[in-house]
């Protein structure tokens, strides 16, 4: 490739390549050439002045690798990777909104998470964007939506889910093109809880930061800390002490154990079963309780701190918390039975929305939706993060790849969580559980993975040798989940959409950020 | 004179209008708390005692709220139908002997099984009529739905209500009752499993109850519904649940008629109704916590693959044993 590519090693924390945006196709090729199970886990937009830098992670062997491509501001263009990595098209339709980014040949360059009607040329991640009140024209008059009757469109039907929905508990817009019963095309238009947390990361400190990205979602709130802190850590060089990285893994465990209870019980409700709802809430209230007990807060943990956690566990506290676990553990063997005997939620749940193993991978989902389909793939295995090198556990994987497979996965990991914190809590190491950690962090950067209960949880953070950082990404795993949702409900029956999207334990305010 | 004033009586206070309201009420309460229960949940809880008002609050609550018309909707399908169809299941019900005789005492004639299967059947037709006229694309379906699966499961129903038609030697359902010295339960046990099950499907309870699958119809037939309209749409769905507990009582439990210990019979009649009513109800909201919901398609695939020739075999062995069997025994 005649000098367009360099290689820094031990950049980033990983490989970092720089690459010349025309060469960019070139080298991807050569990665996925090298390694068929590779894919994308995010594009990161940077704005470099008169630059904007394009960085390309790369999941390949269990590592993330970053290529580096640089655009000019004034025509920044650069030729789409999506035919070479069909994983990469929502990453590249997030960038052109945030940044302006001209994808050449991508087949659908719509906007996915700013409003139609946003002004033209306004950018909102670039560093000269200036957004008041008096920038952003929402022309509302010039979008004003039409009233849509069901389209037809010969013999299909449009249908549309959302934006506000019984099944969606969160709002997002999907255009379902039905053929009878039978769904043709998925349409997704997410962004309607778009906050922009990543612009607000740049305007406070690293501190207040810690409390932003854990509102990113509710649910895997100490996931998204944990990530945010670790790569912080990474530019610092703060070595974290071992009984702050076992307090963590009970925590991030905690939160995996309640998600996925919130799961397994939410699919009841999505399959007309409330009796498996009720009874898997009420057992997920004890976790919650555990949670509150470990840190003060029930929800939002905010137990996450740079150099460590924010709160000791008491001695006294450890035979409660391994009381709950074991009650949990016990009743987890009736929702197993019932997940693999129950016959009518087997015929709800079993051979729908099926993804192939070479789908999962062309597509780059993560986390359970991934494990489901015989793709093993786990962060907490493959670049152990906090306790997980030290701690035995198993990864679980099915090999059906539908609906069924995936709750099943999460069943097996609850049991695998039980024994993760149990195992934590017998062998929590002394010591101290926090190191002061300076609030002004030297120019770098850092990406940091977390395997959070739907998946795998991706930070990109750049700083400028101040306290506030230059520059947030996440990415987050229903984000990368949802391509998955789009090509399984294609071809399968309207009533099973509702059972198929449930499975991927989709979190629109995670994805919206 | 004095029969006149009897005659109002027994139509608007016992057995009649009041009383099935009130049973109503008290069955939706019961529904309801067993429902909880069964769920680890408490249920109605303060409305009364132990919550047994709510059903009652609940009502009174919607009867006070705005009542809407969508604009396209059909106006006047729209506001009769969930009254005309509240009015013919109280009707059909006022067949069925619950106190020794029917409401309407002497109302009772060969061949009513078959008017109050085709009034069940009116009324389920109302109710589509009622999401089809709300002019919402849930609505809509919701209804479409009801119509698929009534007319499903309309066919088995009633060649299950056969059996013990044969049983007893007639279609009139006062005949039917009255010749259970030994319940049809016990003669034609299949029958009954297979009835409840169909009748499951008929009130769209789980595991059929796909007209109300909220995850893809939002509200089905009720989505476009409020205020008044709605009330009568719940206590149309409310009654209809009496009504086919009503019908399993009559036809497999040998009806109001049970053991006398002293006084009026018609107080026992009226207990023994009752009791077993609830009996039914309780099995019935036992399979509706068991099961998930099954999509339309498994739902129909079961009727005509399953049960519609099941109820044929059935219907073909109640009869072989009616002619047989049962002459040399009983």
């Amino acid at each position: 490739m005649g000098g367009s590519l360099q290689i820094q090693p031990a950049h980033l924390g990983k490989a970092s390549i720089q690459v010349k945006a025309e060469s960019n196709r070139d080298a991807l090729k050569l990665l996925v050439e090298a390694d068929k199970n590779a894919g994308i886990i995010a594009l990161t937009g940077v704005d470099l002045g008169a630059q904007i830098g394009l960085l390309y992670h790369i999941r390949t062997n269990g590592a993330v690798i970053t290529l580096k491509s640089e655009v000019p501001k004034e025509s920044p263009r650069i030729p789409t990777i999506t035919d070479i990595i069909p994983g990469a098209l929502f990453h590249e339709r997030e960038a052109a909104d945030l940044f302006g980014v001209v994808f050449e040949g991508h087949p659908n360059p719509a906007r996915i998470v700013l409003p139609e009607d946003w002004s033209e040329n306004l950018y909102p991640l670039r560093k000269d964007a200036k957004i008041d009140n008096a920038t952003v024209k929402c022309e509302s008059s010039k979008s004003k939506p039409e009233p849509v009757p069901p389209q037809s469109d010969g013999s299909l039907v449009n249908i549309i889910i959302g934006p506000q929905h019984p099944a969606l508990l969160e709002p997002e817009k999907f255009s379902v093109k039905v053929n009878g019963e039978i769904v043709k095309q998925v349409e997704p238009r997410i962004g309607y809880v778009h906050r922009g947390v990543e612009k607000a990361a740049e305007q406070r400190t690293y501190l207040q930061d810690v409390y932003l990205v854990e509102r990113i979602c509710g649910i895997c709130n100490s996931c998204h800390a944990t990530c945010f802190v670790e790569a912080v850590e990474k530019i610092l060089g703060t070595q974290v002490p071992p009984r702050a990285k076992y307090i963590r893994t009970i925590i991030l465990e905690l939160n995996r154990l309640h998600s996925h209870l919130l799961l397994l019980g939410h699919a009841g409700l999505e399959i007309g079963y409330e009796t498996l709802f009720q009874y898997m809430w009420r057992d997920r209230e004890p976790i919650m309780d555990v949670t509150e007990l470990l840190t003060g807060n029930r929800v939002i943990s905010s137990a996450i701190a740079v150099g460590g956690v924010r709160r000791d566990i008491r001695e006294s506290d450890v035979p409660k918390i391994k009381a709950v676990l074991a009650d949990l553990k016990k009743k987890m063997a009736l929702y197993r039975q019932l997940y693999t005997n129950e016959r009518t939620l087997k015929m709800r749940t079993q051979n729908v929305g099926t993804l192939s193993k070479e789908d999962a991978v062309k597509l780059c989902v993560v986390g359970p939706v991934a494990r489901g389909s015989g793709v093993n793939i786990d962060v907490r295995k493959e670049e152990p993060y906090e306790a997980y090198g030290e701690i035995p556990f198993k990864l679980i994987t099915y090999n059906t790849g539908d609906s069924w497979a995936r709750f099943m996965v999460r069943i097996d990991e609850i049991d695998e969580s039980i024994s993760i914190i149990d195992y934590a809590l017998d062998h929590l190491p002394a010591g101290p559980f926090r190191v002061r950690a300076p609030r002004v962090v030297a120019a770098g950067e850092a990406v940091n993975r977390v395997e959070a209960p739907r998946g795998e949880l991706f930070y990109y953070v750049k700083s400028n040798g101040t306290a506030y950082p230059e520059r947030v990404k996440v990415r987050t795993p229903t984000y990368a989940n949802l391509p998955a949702f789009l090509k399984t409900a294609e071809g399968g029956n309207i009533a099973d959409v509702p059972a198929n999207f449930v499975s991927l334990d989709p979190c629109f305010s995670c994805t919206d950020r | 004179m004095v029969l006149d004033l009897w005659f109002i009586f027994r139509v608007l206070v016992f057995p009649g209008f009041t009383f099935l309201l009130s049973l109503t009420m008290f069955c939706d309460w019961v529904e309801r708390k067993i429902e909880a229960r069964m769920q680890n949940r408490v249920g109605p809880k303060f409305t009364g005692p132990a919550g047994i008002l709510q059903p009652f609050a609940d009502f009174l609550k919607l009867l006070t709220k705005e009542d809407i018309v969508p604009r396209g909707a059909k106006s006047t399908v729209f506001k009769l139908a969930p009254i005309v169809a509240f009015s013919i299941v109280v009707f059909a019900l006022s067949f069925l002997p619950i106190d020794g005789a029917a409401v309407i005492s002497n109302s009772s004639f060969a061949g009513d099984l078959i008017v109050i299967m085709a009034l069940l059947t009116i009324a389920n037709f109302l109710l589509f009529l009622s999401g089809w006229a709300s002019a919402n694309p849930y609505g809509t379906i919701g209804a479409a739905r009801v119509l698929t699966q009534f007319l499903g499961y309309d066919i088995p129903l009633f060649l299950l209500a056969l059996a013990p038609a044969f049983l007893a030697g007639s279609l009139s359902i006062a005949a039917i009752a009255a010749s259970q010295y030994l319940p049809f339960v016990l003669l034609a046990p299949w029958a009954f499993v297979l009835f409840i099950v169909a009748l499951q499907a008929e009130l769209e309870k789980d595991p059929f109850d796909i007209p109300h699958a909220e995850s893809e119809v939002v509200g089905g037939l009720e989505t476009e519904y409020c205020g008044r309209k709605l009330a009568f749409l719940h206590l149309t769905r409310d009654v209809q649940i009496v009504f086919g507990a009503a019908l399993v009582v009559e036809l497999f439990l040998g009806g109001p008629y049970g053991p006398v210990f002293f006084g009026f019979p018609a107080f026992w009649y009226s207990l023994w109704f009752v009791l077993k009513l609830l009996a039914v109800i309780i099995i019935s909201e036992y399979l509706t916590c068991l099961f998930a919901r099954l999509r339309i398609d498994q739902v129909l695939s079961a009727n005509w693959k399953m049960l519609l020739p099941l109820s044929v075999l059935s219907l073909a062995l109640t009869i072989a044993l009616v002619t047989w069997v049962y002459p040399l025994v009983v």
